[in-house]
């Protein structure tokens, strides 16, 4: 069974590999950068070989911690990553968790990542050398159980968030845990590290360190610097320590496995009952000034008014309710919360940097919807059948993400000027996000209907890689963050001047970024609406 | 417009997709009221046909005529006319049965009104009120089948262009459509559905054509192309049969 699972992943790998040639491009560049990297680690460890042992014991465990924290979450901020065996493909194949598992193991053991980490880890355990050959030994153990450590936490972590998201009663609980542990976290975290990173460094760097090497991630190195001492006991249960990590990691998997295996997303068997929303909102709309609301807006944009209700309406239910776009959203807000709640505490940062943090964050919401069309899938056959509705669809879908973009931007600008104390170059920050969130966003309506590429399907892990995107995602995802940066120079400009010279550009920033955005915003999605018309008999096959 | 004009004309329909021709210069005219059956086995190009006759596939060459209107290059005059379903796409199935017709409608420019009331009509008609509170990824394939064409339904349009719409689906509900169809095509409207199944097509159609290789091999009302025999002989015949005959002893149970 595990040779007939390596078999199929191997299978799997070469018929795309044969498919997309960009994907033998990526493989190969990817082999090469690894490689690359390797005689930097066999410095790292000729040089911790000389210091002593008390030195290499904490940088080992400051560098294992590091990459174990990678691990875990790099699958989850990158979508497309994954490309490991999806098991929800094994549930139609009847299979059981006893036959399946073992395959399963191997070949997470057997990813380019994997076997690069092994052959670092093994030449950082040879640091250990000068200390005996029994004391490598157990490094070499301690090696192996970091590397089975962190390849089965990327695994359970993927299928705990995608599970998490996909879910819709864990959802709602997870959001309100996320909420209620950023507010409670992020206040202790301004505290600890109020001090700065040099007295943390200084005074409790090397406690926090020997506490990481009590738990399961310090432990192997632990095991060494205890062998290195001649302590044989604490050595034996440290590595016991490791090994149950290990196997209770395994069995997680397989526990979540067993349950992926019978519980197809498909056939959910839907409990929750809802009202006809679509109807209501249209209704609400129409009944709100007499005729439809959206009628001189329709008009600028060049529109149906009508359709473009229901479209935003439809969008936002998907916003707030589908896995992928779920994961979206996520992976947007980490970087500006772990930026402001632990970075700029620990490090400090110049203003510039904290007033780039909203920017940053407003370009990324962005570009993150490059593909959006690609989101419906061949949904948008629906779309596509009821007449010329481009623009519509483009403007629906537009305004459901500023719906929610507004205030994340919102939320970030007030966080880097409260944050950042600087509350003068209110006008200016403004101005700057605003406007890099209205000409990323219309950037981004050209490129999904032009460049669109197959994204995660409904009910697929929002994390995994698809089949047919690599090649012609590349090439969009390079287009389109190109064409944001230089569409968003103009926009950032009076930021620029106000940091440098004068705060009162800000108020030049915040009439032309706003103005620049809101601009960028409806041409952008003008010439989209145009372009997906023109486009439609393509749509449904490009998104397949 | 002349009133026996073609409800809908293909003339020269191509489309290749890399090696492969699917649909290789295709010719039809479905008169104005009738039951039009596309009949073919599979891959013969009856999706493909019907999605370039409905605006999700571009064509290579060729033109499609709804009642004289050329619907790729006048959509906004022709696309209103149509009622689609299509076969293998997915649907919007974050919304419930009752959302998914209403943003059919709203899409098409209707007022909200008229929607809730013709949406109330679809649902009963094709027994799908329990379920028009549930989202449509709970739906089975036949439920979605019928959602799909309450969909296609809502705007009351003048041609309706149906691909397998009868499969999964049950028989009562099947029956229901089948009146539907047949109430519809009485008052004036045309329908063009695809099937694989000949005596759903025998039963329901008054028109057939059977479509091979990309081609139409025979086509016009269902005496003509049965020429005296059945019709899945005369399909066998101008399809041909399967090469070779080949017996799966080790299935046998005894």
């Amino acid at each position: 069974m595990v040779a007939t699972i390596l078999r199929l992943r191997l299978t799997t790998t070469i018929h795309q590999l044969r498919r997309e040639w960009w994907r033998m491009l990526m493989l190969i560049g990817g082999a090469i950068w690894t490689l690359s990297l390797l005689p930097s680690v066999a410095i790292t460890a000729r040089a911790l070989a000389l210091r002593t042992t008390g030195v290499r014991t904490d940088a080992y465990t400051a560098i294992v911690t590091v990459l174990m924290i990678g691990w875990v979450v790099v699958p989850i901020l990158i979508a497309g990553l994954d490309d490991s065996l999806d098991p929800a493909r094994f549930a139609s194949l009847g299979i059981g968790i006893r036959r399946i598992m073992p395959g399963l193991t191997v070949s997470a053991f057997l990813t380019i990542p994997a076997l690069f980490f092994l052959t670092a880890l093994f030449v950082f355990s040879t640091s250990w050398l000068p200390d005996g050959g029994e004391v490598f030994a157990v490094a070499l153990a301690g090696a192996l159980l970091s590397l089975a450590t962190m390849i089965l936490s990327a695994r359970v972590s993927v299928m705990w968030i995608a599970r998490l998201l996909q879910s819709r009663r864990s959802r709602e609980i997870a959001f309100l845990v996320t909420l209620v542990g950023v507010f409670l976290l992020a206040p202790l975290a301004s505290i600890v590290l109020a001090d700065g990173l040099e007295t943390i460094l200084e005074y409790d760097a090397t406690p926090i360190l020997d506490s990481i090497r009590l738990t399961p991630i310090g432990a192997p190195i632990g095991a060494a610097s205890a062998a290195s001492a001649g302590q044989w006991s604490a050595v034996w249960w440290r590595l016991a320590l490791s090994t149950g990590w290990v196997l209770l990691l395994w069995l997680t998997w397989r526990v979540n496995v067993k349950h992926v295996l019978v519980h197809p997303i498909s056939r959910g068997g839907g409990t929750k009952a809802r009202e006809d929303s679509m109807l209501a909102v249209a209704l609400r709309v129409e009944n709100r000034s007499g005729r439809p609301i959206g009628r001189w807006v329709g008009r600028w944009v060049g529109c149906p008014p009508r359709a473009v209700v229901a479209i935003r309406a439809r969008a936002i239910r998907y916003w707030f309710t589908d896995a992928r776009y779920l994961a979206a959203i996520l992976s947007v807000t980490v970087f500006p919360v772990l930026f402001f709640f632990l970075v700029y505490p620990a490090f400090g940062s110049p203003v510039a940097v904290v007033m780039a943090v909203p920017l940053l964050l407003a370009g990324t919401i962005g570009w993150g919807r490059h593909n959006d069309v690609a989101y419906d899938s061949t949904a948008l056959w629906l779309d596509v059948v009821a007449g010329r509705l481009g623009r519509a669809v483009m403007w629906g879908r537009t305004t459901a993400t500023l719906v929610w973009a507004v205030p994340v931007v919102g939320a970030g600008i007030v966080a880097a000027l409260v944050i950042g104390g600087r509350t003068d170059l209110a006008p200016g920050v403004i101005g700057a996000s605003l406007g890099v969130l209205g000409t990323s966003l219309g950037v981004s309506a050209i490129t999904s209907v032009v460049l669109p590429y197959r994204a995660p399907v409904p009910g697929e892990n929002p994390f995994s890689a698809q089949v047919g995107s690599i090649g012609a995602g590349l090439f969009a995802q390079a287009i389109s963050s190109l064409a944001s940066w230089v569409v968003a120079v103009p926009v950032v400009l009076p930021l620029v001047a106000a940091l440098a010279w004068d705060a009162s550009w800000g108020w030049v920033g915040l009439v032309t970024g706003t103005a620049t955005g809101v601009v960028a915003l409806v041409l952008g999605v003008r010439w989209a609406g145009t372009l997906y018309d023109r486009r439609s008999g393509r749509l449904v096959a490009a998104v397949a | 417009m002349p009133v026996d004009a073609p409800a809908l004309s293909l003339v020269g329909l191509h489309k290749r997709f890399g090696r492969t021709i699917a649909v290789d210069g295709l010719d039809l005219d479905v008169p104005t009221g009738s039951l039009y059956g596309l009949v073919g086995p599979n891959g013969a190009g009856k999706t493909t046909t019907l999605s370039m006759a409905t605006g999700l596939l571009t064509p290579d060459a060729g033109t499609v005529l709804v009642h004289g209107t050329d619907l790729w290059k006048d959509p906004d005059h022709a696309k209103p006319m149509l009622g689609v379903l299509p076969d293998g796409l997915r649907t919007f199935d974050r919304l419930t049965g009752a959302e998914l017709i209403s943003y059919s409608g709203l899409l098409r420019g209707m007022n909200p009104a008229t929607v809730e009331a013709r949406r109330d009509d679809l649902l009963a008609a094709l027994d799908l009120e329990v379920y028009s509170r549930i989202l449509v990824t709970d739906f089975s394939a036949g439920m979605n089948k019928k959602i799909s064409l309450a969909c296609a339904l809502i705007h009351a349009p003048r041609v309706l262009m149906l691909d397998e719409p009868f499969e999964a689906v049950d028989p009562v509900s099947a029956g229901a459509i089948r009146r539907i169809l047949s109430s519809f095509v009485a008052s004036g409207g045309t329908v063009i559905m695809s099937s694989h199944v000949m005596a759903l097509v025998e039963r329901v159609c008054d028109h057939v054509a059977i479509i091979g290789g990309g081609r139409v091999l025979a086509y016009g009302t269902l005496d003509e192309v049965r020429a005296g025999t059945d019709l899945e002989d005369r399909f066998v015949t101008l399809v041909g049969d399967v090469g070779e005959h080949r017996d799966l002893t080790w299935l046998q149970q005894s």
